[in-house]
């Protein structure tokens, strides 16, 4: 089997990952001993599955990668998905982990006085721009959005902007940095993701994956 | 930047194609039409702009917020640069040729153009080959156009096909059959869109166990085929799902190896479809080669014209990456004097000649000259 005919599962950094790695080894997948090193430099993985590697990226990385068919399957946040609402990503599972919800958050004072009735334009910072310029739309409010990558709780702290969305799980981190959560916009879990022209020209390879990823998914 | 990088500069999705590569995308297209042409399709060539309102008609109106515009200065209306040339070849059909016979078998290749590319397809320029049979209802044109996007695509080399066949109207006649308000149904159709049987079990409400098995049909076509008969579904989706099964019966007649999947439940890209549809695919290139399916043709310039029809377009950015680079053909060079007859001797034998326009050394011009081949003394020699 040449490298170029494997299949490649991508995987997100961080929390999701230790989420999902118990999921996915009793659906039978074990990555290689190094996968589990902190120090390791290596960015894609040999599994146990000879036919099967694992890579792993930064969250909206994973989508870009199952979008274009470079990777085959993947793991992300319905967030991610929303932002991109890519049309060659068939996300058939969610794997109900990773559970956060992404909202509208604003300063404690300011949320105090007040009225979104009134809004015509916001300026808001997040990491996710088309959610929320969509969610502002929606409601006939012209959202100006500027794009952070991360730290958005310190943008209204730091007079960028009043208002960011973001994800928020706790709630630890807006309380941290003076905000308040003013309006949810949608619940987020991590899904199963596999890339349309994959799961229609390698069904026999794909399929068997996500059958079994469903399974332990529901025994979960 | 310098003069030259400034004047090389093209605007963003736009490329200037080079040899050997325009050569290619030349004689693929040709024998793309060839295989059109012989089972009776005739070429029709629209303009590259219309007025605009004959391109946002009907289906056309999902590519309006992707479609160039330029004021006419003599007309002083509006005009469209075609974002895609089905429309326009169904405008020819009711119009200049609809005293013509039915069926109406047309083909056509052009360029397109789009304000914007996307992730998958970043061109904003790029070539449309396809074909059009309309006036027909049967299945067996329904699997003609199929056969002959495949017989096309075979023939120009590309490898490991795979088809897709959807019914776009078949899921949206289970959400209907469930009496869902608009607004929930196209929560439905969003999330079937992404196969999230989640969303799906949450929204659908007494469709939901449906849907749920429509999604899991998705597949193989034989098992799929044999999984939607023992569905109960309503009559109009039983339809669909009958018509499914009667042209995957006559495509497998003529191309018992192709492979085939069947796709319940792809509705995204086929709003404006009534019938039939199909993706084709070839492993291990990213996207679609092409598309096609049933639609009303003729709708657009009059109620009373309109007809059954049903065509495929190919994208030639798509098919290009699926087919091996393209090599240099062998050159020969013909020094300097080289009688006319003798150089037309050359080329009649299928050779590439390039004539010298200076005296000098032969086989220094010649490998300056990216020539495989030289003429010396009446032989042909290899350059080396």
């Amino acid at each position: 089997m040449t490298a170029n005919d494997k299949l490649i599962l991508a995987l997100p950094n961080g929390r999701i990952l230790r989420e999902v790695m118990p999921l996915l080894r009793r659906a039978g997948i074990e990555p290689e001993a190094e996968f589990d090193d902190p120090e390791t430099r290596k960015l894609q993985f040999t599994t146990s599955d000879p036919g099967l590697d694992i890579i792993r990226a930064r969250s909206f990385d994973v989508a870009t990668f199952v979008a274009f068919g470079a990777a085959h399957m993947g793991v992300a946040g319905n967030d991610v998905l929303m932002e991109f609402d890519y049309a060659e990503i068939y996300a058939p599972l969610d794997l109900a982990i990773g559970k956060c919800r992404i909202s509208v958050a604003e300063p404690v004072e300011l949320a105090g006085r007040d009225d979104p009735r009134t809004w015509s334009h916001v300026r808001v910072a997040t990491k996710y721009p088309n959610v929320t310029r969509q969610h502002f739309a929606a409601r006939g409010v012209q959202a100006e959005c500027i794009k952070l990558n991360g730290a958005v709780e310190l943008a209204p702290a730091l007079g960028l902007c009043r208002r960011i969305v973001d994800l928020v799980s706790s709630g630890a981190t807006l309380k941290a940095n003076g905000l308040v959560e003013v309006e949810h916009i949608a619940d987020i879990t991590s899904r199963f993701i596999v890339n349309r022209a994959a799961l229609k020209t390698r069904h026999a390879e794909v399929s068997p994956w996500v059958n079994r990823v469903a399974e332990v998914a529901r025994a979960a | 930047m310098t003069d030259l990088a400034r004047r090389g500069l093209l605007p963003a999705g736009l490329r200037d194609v080079l040899p050997p590569e325009a050569d290619h995308e030349a004689t693929v297209i040709q024998r793309l039409l060839g295989v059109s042409a012989a089972r009776g399709y005739r070429a029709v060539k629209p303009p590259l702009v219309e007025f605009e309102d004959s391109l946002l008609a009907g289906s056309g109106a999902a590519m309006g917020p992707n479609m160039f515009r330029v004021m006419d200065p003599v007309s002083q209306r509006m005009l469209g640069l075609r974002a895609d040339m089905t429309l326009q070849i169904a405008r020819i059909a009711a119009t200049r040729l609809k005293k013509l016979p039915r069926p109406l078998r047309l083909s056509y290749a052009g360029e397109v153009l789009r304000v914007k590319g996307d992730g998958l397809r970043p061109e904003r320029q790029f070539g449309q080959v396809g074909a059009e049979l309309i006036g027909s209802d049967s299945q067996a044109a329904d699997a003609e156009v199929v056969l002959l996007a495949v017989e096309a695509l075979e023939t120009i080399g590309v490898k490991n096909l795979t088809v897709d066949l959807s019914s776009p109207r078949l899921a949206p006649a289970v959400v209907a059959a469930a009496g869902l308000e608009p607004e929930a149904a196209q929560r439905v159709r969003e999330a079937l869109n992404q196969k999230d049987q989640s969303a799906v079990k949450r929204l659908a409400r007494q469709a939901a166990p449906t849907l749920v098995e429509l999604l899991k049909i998705t597949g193989p076509a034989d098992a799929a085929l044999a999984a939607l008969k023992k569905l109960k579904l309503p009559a109009e989706a039983e339809a669909e799902a009958r018509r499914l099964s009667e042209v995957v019966a006559l495509v497998r007649e003529a191309a018992p190896k192709l492979s085939l999947t069947i796709d319940p439940v792809e509705i995204r890209g086929f709003e404006y479809h009534t019938g039939l549809c199909f993706t084709v695919f070839a492993r291990r290139v990213r996207g679609e080669l092409g598309r096609g399916g049933r639609y009303v043709a003729g709708e657009t310039v009059s109620p009373s014209l309109a007809e059954s029809a049903t065509g495929f377009t190919l994208y030639m950015d798509s098919i290009l990456r699926a087919l091996p680079a393209a090599g240099e053909a062998k050159r020969l060079f013909l020094p300097y004097g080289t009688s006319p007859a003798e150089a037309r001797k050359w080329r009649g034998e299928g050779w590439i000649a390039v004539a010298g326009l200076e005296p000098g050394d032969a086989s220094g011009e010649a490998r300056r000259l990216a020539c495989t081949h030289v003429l010396l003394g009446g032989a042909i020699k290899d350059v080396g």
